[in-house]
């Protein structure tokens, strides 16, 4: 057997016991899992398959719209899918512990990297082809397609998705060997000021007048479409994607197989490049990962100084009692030190971990442009209705970012700290407190950003100050009850195996801890908006009824409590007697 | 064999290994001491080809680690520190894996794991998922899969971490058979005692240089007639000349 066949078994049989051991699992928690799963596909397609009717029975410009969403959509997933790539390819490549145990034994560095291609891109597109399912199974029903387009779809999307991970992996390889962490770090921000630049400049709609709007919509229409324009360029392979699939659907089929032919060429010869000559300069990037000091070092002006800080540090043997963080958090001088060291512990590590929360920044990054952009809808969304129904919108938007957050980042800490339980369990600070201090250190910090779009999203809507008042409360309960899904599930199902703060959220109980997220913030986000102490009738819209907002927001208190105090004391009591 | 030339590997603007040069003949227990930062782990990751030397070059059984890595490493084997099992697998399963990584086939993967597991008293263990494994017992697995295709370089790391003093001995009688055998042993430990019992020679390592090469005779004399090896070795890595060549480090 060659060892890629032989590597591949390792990984289906590992995968099949991992299914197994949900055996082990609570039958409840399975079933609730599978549910969520399943209602997300149901919900999704009836969405869908809503939005894409409407569209499609608009008069004379249906075809357009739903042509243009189509593109438009699969040119978004193709960038995503890219930054994915990356992130798990180098984490995968360089990061990765069988990565390093393969490079010690008789296996070509070209079968590792082949290997690890195949991991990454399995691993950073499934979950792309679950979101996408509902939406081509909807597409397929409003187009009335045989039964052929779904198979056919199956397989070009495979071929589609194959292309962001080969180039993910050629980015990674080249992201290691030419920058260190720091470089990282500084590349990651720089692109990201780019990327709210380019969008908040690029894509700002221009005003429309009523009387454009009743007159032209033609012309009104082609204005809005033209900023999209960019998901037809041909040679993106979402275009490929997407007029294949849309050729298919439309009897077409010689057009659809001459595009999926185009993408098979593409994956063919880039997938054979990287397959066979990626190798060597895999090996070259591992190498330089674990001999690297500082990607600086290669200037003299950097040895130098370099040389004399260290000469200067051995000699006076300053161990720098304080750096800024330590400053900054010693300065009301109220916090204990237990307390301010485990605070600037947690930051400076999640700081360092740049390719995991470089995602999230991508996600709030967008969040942030599309609000700052919602000052251009103010003339479109003058009715109280929609402006309601866009705050209550951004509310769930910013909340189910958050929940990414919290369970990527949140959910694992309390497993990682059992790891580490020589140096913080066994302090005088005690494991509750330790996980106590997580909730409240997790809940703080990410309601400054939380706090801060949902101003951003009132300001921009012209929100009067009750409002304001209201979504900021909203949201700083839903931030608190967030934090404390993730931090009490995390006590409750801990992984003090695991060294991988990614592997430990992938399991049952990371898993559980997204669901319930978001169960939560779906059914929060219904119940607020349903009892909302505006109403929704647009002749009572301006009055503010203090008996409606009470039960509403009586009932959302009660599900916050239920769906996050009560994980976080159960979490907190199992902390107690647990033995590490 | 492992020849070790003129290798040089810097860490940025620090010199993790400097100028290194050793060779190790077939059969040969070698062990390698040195303080923390010394280079010891650099200098094997360099041996079985983790990463590459600035300069210099690293031949393993008579081919050069970097130029032709496959047959290199296929004549070698290395266990790390902690070394990476996949968790999910049963330890036979484990050994069958890396066997045919290695291309044995069936019948000789068979022969070879009955007598590793009987050594080290895996039979209990065989069928049953290595992450419900204790850190001795997995160590024991990473060994036994290590010398499963008879390797004739064993490269390995701080060996008795983890295990007993029983599997201690079946690991150090095993390593001192395969010896007599010739397989050649490139141990690095920070248990002098250790070296002193198995090697045949032992180098210290400090600050990415080889300060002495020799049995542990040697090493003793070398730093005076009454000390015990640990002593020889605290008054070499303390006495380090500045830019003084390393005594002995050709064999």
């Amino acid at each position: 057997m060659s060892p890629l066949r032989l590597l591949l078994d390792v990984a289906v049989r590992s995968a099949w016991r991992r299914l197994l051991a949900l055996r082990e699992q609570s039958w409840l928690l399975v079933a609730l899992i599978t549910t969520f799963l399943a209602g997300y596909v149901v919900l999704a397609f009836t969405l869908f398959y809503g939005g894409l009717r409407f569209l499609s029975r608009f008069p004379g410009l249906g075809g357009l719209l739903v042509e243009r969403l189509l593109y438009l959509l699969f040119a978004f997933l193709f960038a995503l899918l890219l930054l994915s790539n990356l992130v798990i390819g180098y984490t995968n490549l360089f990061r990765n512990r069988e990565t390093a145990f393969l490079l010690t034994l008789p296996v070509p560095t070209r079968t590792v990297l082949q290997w690890k291609l195949i991991e990454s891109t399995i691993l950073a597109s499934w979950a792309f082809v679950f979101l996408i399912a509902p939406l081509l199974g909807a597409y397929g029903l409003v187009h009335r397609v045989d039964w052929h387009f779904y198979p056919v779809v199956l397989v070009m999307i495979a071929l589609f998705v194959v292309l962001p991970g080969i180039a993910g992996c050629w980015m990674a390889v080249a992201v290691a060997r030419l920058l260190d962490r720091k470089g990282f770090q500084i590349l990651l921000v720089s692109l990201l000021l780019a990327l709210v630049g380019v969008v908040f400049f690029r894509f700002r709609p221009e005003p429309i007048t009523d009387e454009l709007l009743e007159t032209r919509v033609l012309a009104v229409i082609d204005r809005l479409l033209d900023n999209t324009r960019f998901a037809q360029f041909p040679l993106l392979p979402s275009y490929w994607l997407s007029a294949s699939v849309q050729n298919w659907s439309e009897g077409a089929v010689r057009t659809a197989l001459f595009f999926a032919l185009v993408l098979l060429s593409y994956v063919l010869f880039f997938g054979t490049l990287a397959a066979r000559h990626l190798g060597g300069a895999f090996y070259e990037a591992s190498s330089t990962v674990h001999s690297r000091g500082s990607i600086f070092s290669r200037w003299a002006w950097f040895q130098r100084w370099e040389h004399r800080r260290r000469g200067a540090r051995r000699r006076s043997v300053s161990l720098r009692p304080r750096d800024w963080l330590d400053a900054l958090l010693a300065w009301p001088g109220v916090v204990p030190s237990d307390v301010r060291a485990l605070v600037a512990k947690d930051l400076r590590v999640f700081w360092r971990d740049t390719t995991q929360w470089g995602q999230t920044l991508m996600l709030f990054g967008l969040l942030s442009v599309y609000i700052i952009n919602l000052r251009h809808f103010t003339r479109q969304l003058d009715s109280p209705f929609w402006i309601s129904l866009v705050s209550y919108l951004n509310l769930g938007a910013c909340a189910l970012n958050l929940a990414t957050l919290t369970t990527r980042f949140v959910f694992p800490q309390f497993s990682l700290e059992g790891k580490r339980v020589w140096v913080v369990g066994l302090a005088p600070i005690g494991l509750v407190r330790v996980v106590r201090l997580k909730f409240w250190l997790a809940g703080v910090t990410t309601l400054v950003v939380t706090l801060g779009l949902i101003l951003l999203s009132c300001s921009m809507l012209g929100l009067d100050l009750a409002h304001q008042v209201f979504f900021g409360l909203t949201i700083t309960v839903m931030t608190f009850t967030l934090n404390g899904i993730a931090v009490g599930l995390g006590a409750l199902y801990p992984n003090f195996r695991e060294t991988n703060p990614g592997k430990i959220v992938s399991g049952f109980g990371g898993t559980f801890c997204l669901v319930l997220s978001f169960l939560y913030i779906v059914g929060s986000v219904v119940l607020l908006a349903l009892g909302s102490p505006w109403g929704w009738r647009p002749e009572a819209m301006d009055r503010f009824t203090p008996a409606r907002a009470a039960t509403a927001w009586g009932a959302f208190v009660l599900v916050s409590i239920l769906a996050g105090w009560l994980p976080l004391r159960l979490g907190l009591r199992k902390v107690a007697v647990t033995e590490l | 064999m492992i020849e070790i030339r003129e290798v040089v590997k810097h860490f940025g603007d620090v010199r993790a290994v400097d100028g290194l040069s050793l060779t190790v003949p077939s059969g040969e227990f070698f062990c390698v001491l040195g303080p923390n930062a010394a280079g010891k782990t650099t200098t094997i990751k360099m041996v079985v080809g983790l990463i590459r030397p600035n300069s210099g070059s690293v031949r393993v059984a008579g081919f050069d680690v970097q130029t032709q890595p496959l047959e290199a490493r296929a004549r070698l084997s290395y266990v790390p520190d902690f070394p990476f099992l996949y968790d999910k697998l049963t330890p036979w399963e484990f050994l069958r894996f890396t066997g045919q990584l290695f291309r044995m086939d069936d019948r000789a993967i068979r022969d070879s794991s009955t007598e590793l597991i009987e050594r080290f008293h895996l039979g209990e263990w065989l069928n049953k998922p290595i992450e419900g494994l204790s850190h001795g017992t997995r160590q024991r697995v990473a060994i036994a899969s290590a010398l499963l295709h008879r390797p004739e370089v064993f490269v390995i790391d701080e060996p008795m971490v983890g295990l007993d003093p029983h599997h201690s001995r079946v690991v150090k009688d095993l390593l001192r058979e395969r010896s007599r055998a010739g397989m050649t042993i490139f141990l690095s430990t920070h248990q002098i005692p250790v070296a002193e019992e198995m090697a045949d020679r032992v180098g210290i390592i400090h600050r990415g240089k080889l300060l002495a090469v020799g049995t542990p005779e040697e090493i003793r004399r070398r730093a005076g007639a009454d000390l015990a090896l640990e002593e020889a070795f605290l008054a070499i890595t303390e006495d380090e000349p500045e830019s003084a060549p390393p005594p002995g480090s050709e064999s």
